[in-house]
């Protein structure tokens, strides 16, 4: 029941510029997922299984979109009179502009932050998609008597410059924080998911800001010799998205049954914004084969490898192959599409074909007509 | 005092639809499930909030958990309000006694107290067994322009068919001169649709009136309505073109899931403009395996498919495992259908289990006698064994076979 003390940050700008295709008109948080998800719904919907009763959601630019999946956190069961979920827009301080690192984001909210009066806050990014269990991360962060607890994962090896790794020792204390060396062996990797006593956080960004410390990471390495830090490792699944590639991945990596039971187990449902679509039609003729197929889509095609977002329309001796095809996209008769990625809205015209590498997606940007 | 509102509906939601046979064991016929991921329910409310009618009573009596559960605070149809919004209203205790709903024109009566708070010029009467999507404000406009007393929804059926229902003569101004309840020969195919307005002063007065006539059933079609007739009262049919089909018999309910398949009916489901709103289920999107085989199917969130599935309705969370065949059917939330079992022309409620190779139902052209085929149906959370075969137009509410 320690969940019920605990303040949920989520950063849903962090990583944009990875996947600069898919995030240039949306944060990190409302990128399309699994076929009727945005990334963000794993995180909100990890916390309210937990029984977080309170998230803030950080947000930096293009958060229009987000604001419209959040809404007032209802899906969520966090549309409340007490505690709940609040958009966090950018502060800006007169002589700082738009923050630029995440200390500045959180110190421009420090006061929601200390406002909460929750002893723990549980921050996060939303760029890492698994079922992590934080009512155990939270157990074990109170039976260490931990200030600040770290998730980790074995075998996630991000390949980004900014990626941590831990160096644990028994007892699970933490005694080194890095940049991950993306050669070296598996390590024990950064989930970028953390919590820390709110307290404490609130020092260390008075700290940091008289520093003018703006990078979380150096803030954590610096201090995690005189804290007690420690890390949680997360044994279940977990996928870092980082890249195109591995958001086509990550998709695909759905179409295996123990990766579905292991992001949707029954008892924990990942809650999202309802859009009201009918079910899936399958025409005379259709085929698909192991894919997702999410409400609303319509299918007289061919379908093979594939997710389809909500509304996806794929008409007669059309084929979709190794694709992720988001929400409203429309593919026209004869149409033949393999390894790609569509946003929203795409149109492929009849007989038109495209095709990526085995390896690697072509991307068709929001509202294309081909 | 709420705020006054020109139009409340009061959604008669308390019958038994004991047509329906096991499937409305345990539920209230409003709460059956229909069209993948929708309840028999959803299509009047949605009606009503895409009409702009935002105050809807639901009176309940029979079996009401499910449906109470269901419309929960009426959120998934906007109808959270803090001005109106959905009511259930169950019959009550009240100083001089305590009365179930006698009949539907009873159940308004008990509830006036109700419908007083909004102060509203018009009542809607509707009812929850049809699937059809309609905008009740034309109908008000209609109802309006004619300075009506009671406006009926009516519908042209199949004359073959007329006999079946409660049948209006209408004026060509579009004033009803006569009604013919069922009747052997008939002399109209203009067949109620169960759907009334009236200008609520005068209906509070036919209310009271009926309730105090010891002789009335207290029906809105055998008493109320007649009796207004009878006084000469102005009463109109308004004429609906479009799909409605009363879906209350285990035929009709299996036929509509399956409208939903055939492009010539017309009943757009995806329809942005006139939604239809839903509790939808927490799931993922469906799963379509590798050996799987669809066509002409409706296929919702949470399902996974390994089997083949030819003309038939899944509704959430549905399990088809491989070499299992699912033809014209309805397959109710939850169910699993094992490998090798054979569904067909059948409707199968929630949570059942279909062990491997059994059979349920049969297709018309495989009866020696014709006679013998019907839909067969399989009740909410039973077990069929291993290999058991149940007949067509069976209707099992207890587990069958299988070893222990």
């Amino acid at each position: 029941m320690a969940a019920k003390n605990v303040l949920g940050i989520i950063f849903s700008n962090a990583y944009d510029e990875v996947i600069p295709q898919v995030t240039s008109h949306r944060t990190m948080g409302s990128v399309p997922f699994a076929g009727r998800y945005r990334l963000i719904d794993f995180q909100l919907s990890n916390m309210v299984n937990a029984g977080i009763p309170q998230v803030g959601i950080l947000t930096n630019s293009n958060y229009r979109s987000l604001m419209d999946h959040i809404g007032n956190g209802k899906a969520w069961d966090l549309a409340r009179k007490r505690d709940g979920l609040t958009i966090l827009p950018p502060f800006n301080h007169p002589d700082t502009g738009v923050f630029k690192g995440k200390i500045d984001a959180l110190f421009g909210s420090i006061g929601y932050i200390s406002d909460s009066g929750k002893d723990y806050v549980l921050i996060t990014d939303c760029n890492v998609v698994c079922d992590i269990d934080y009512d155990a991360l939270l157990e074990f962060h109170i039976e260490r008597n931990a200030e600040i607890t770290l998730a980790y994962a074995r075998n996630v090896k991000s390949q980004l410059a900014t990626a941590m790794e831990y160096e644990v020792e028994s007892y699970g204390r933490i005694s080194e924080i890095r940049y991950a060396d993306p050669f070296g062996d598996d390590s024990s990797n950064s989930l970028k998911m953390m919590v820390i006593n709110r307290t404490l956080l609130e020092r260390l960004l008075h700290e940091a800001s008289l520093k003018r410390i703006t990078d979380f990471e150096q803030l954590l390495s610096e201090n995690c010799g005189n804290l007690r830090v420690y890390g949680y490792r997360h044994n279940g699944y977990a996928k870092i998205i980082e890249d195109l590639k591995s958001y086509y991945d990550a998709n695909l990596d759905l179409l295996k049954p123990e990766v579905r039971r292991a992001l949707f187990p029954a008892d924990k449902p990942v809650y999202t914004k309802t859009s009201d679509k009918v079910p899936a039609v399958y025409g005379i003729n259709s085929v698909v084969k192991n894919s997702l197929i999410a409400d609303g889509c319509r299918i007289d095609g061919e379908v093979e490898n594939s997710i389809l977002f909500r509304g996806v329309t794929v008409s007669k001796g059309a084929k979709v192959k190794n694709s992720i095809i988001m929400q409203d996209t429309f593919i026209s008769e004869n149409a033949e599409v393999e390894s790609v990625i569509t946003d929203k809205d795409v149109s492929i015209g009849a007989r038109k074909k495209l095709c990526g590498a085995d390896n690697y997606p072509v991307y068709i940007g929001k509202g294309i007509n081909i | 005092m709420a705020r006054k509102q020109e139009c409340i509906a009061m959604l008669l939601a308390g019958g038994q639809g004991s047509r329906l046979g096991i499937l409305t064991k345990n539920i209230a016929k409003p709460a059956v499930p229909y069209g993948g991921k929708y309840r028999i329910i959803d299509f009047p409310l949605s009606n009503c909030v895409n009409s702009g009618i935002h105050t809807v009573g639901v009176l309940t009596q029979y079996q009401p958990l499910v449906l109470n559960d269901y419309i929960g605070n009426g959120q998934p149809w906007d109808l959270d309000r803090a001005d109106g919004g959905v009511h259930i209203l169950s019959p009550y205790q009240q100083i001089k006694g305590t009365e179930w709903y006698k009949g539907t024109a009873n159940s308004i009566y008990q509830n006036i107290k109700f419908i007083e708070r909004y102060d509203p010029e018009y009542v809607l009467i509707l009812s929850g067994d049809h699937i059809y999507k309609m905008d009740y404000s034309k109908m008000l406009d209609y109802h309006k322009a004619n300075k009506a007393d009671c406006t009926i929804a009516m519908i042209e059926v199949p004359w073959e068919e007329a006999s079946r229902f409660g049948l209006m003569i209408v004026n060509p101004d579009g004033s009803i001169s006569e009604f013919e309840e069922k009747p052997e020969n008939p002399r109209s195919n203009k067949a109620s649709m169960g759907i009334y307005i009236f200008n609520w002063k005068k209906l509070r007065q036919y209310l009271i009136d009926d309730e105090a006539n010891e002789n009335s059933g207290n029906d809105f079609g055998h008493d109320v309505i007649p009796a207004m007739h009878k006084a000469g009262e102005r009463m109109f049919a308004y004429q609906f073109d479009g799909y409605w089909k009363d879906v209350g018999t285990i035929d009709s309910l299996w036929d509509s899931n399956l409208d939903l398949l055939n492009p010539k009916v017309d009943l757009d489901l995806d329809d942005d403009s006139w939604k239809i709103y839903s509790r939808s289920p927490v799931a993922p999107p469906h799963y379509v395996g590798e050996n799987a085989k669809i066509e002409n199917s409706m296929i919702t969130e949470g399902c996974e498919i390994d089997g083949s599935i030819d003309f038939s309705v899944l509704f959430a969370n549905v399990k088809v495992e491989e070499g299992a065949n699912v033809k014209y059917s309805i397959i109710m939330p939850g169910t699993v259908i094992k490998k090798g079992a054979t569904v067909q022309y059948s409707i199968v409620a929630e949570n059942t289990v279909i062990e491997e190779g059994a059979t349920v139902g049969r297709s018309p052209e495989e009866m020696e006698n014709i006679e013998d085929w019907g839909v067969a149906v399989i009740g909410n959370g039973i077990k069929i064994g291993k290999d058991v075969k149940v007949a067509p137009k069976a209707m099992v509410d207890t587990d069958m076979g299988g070893e222990a």
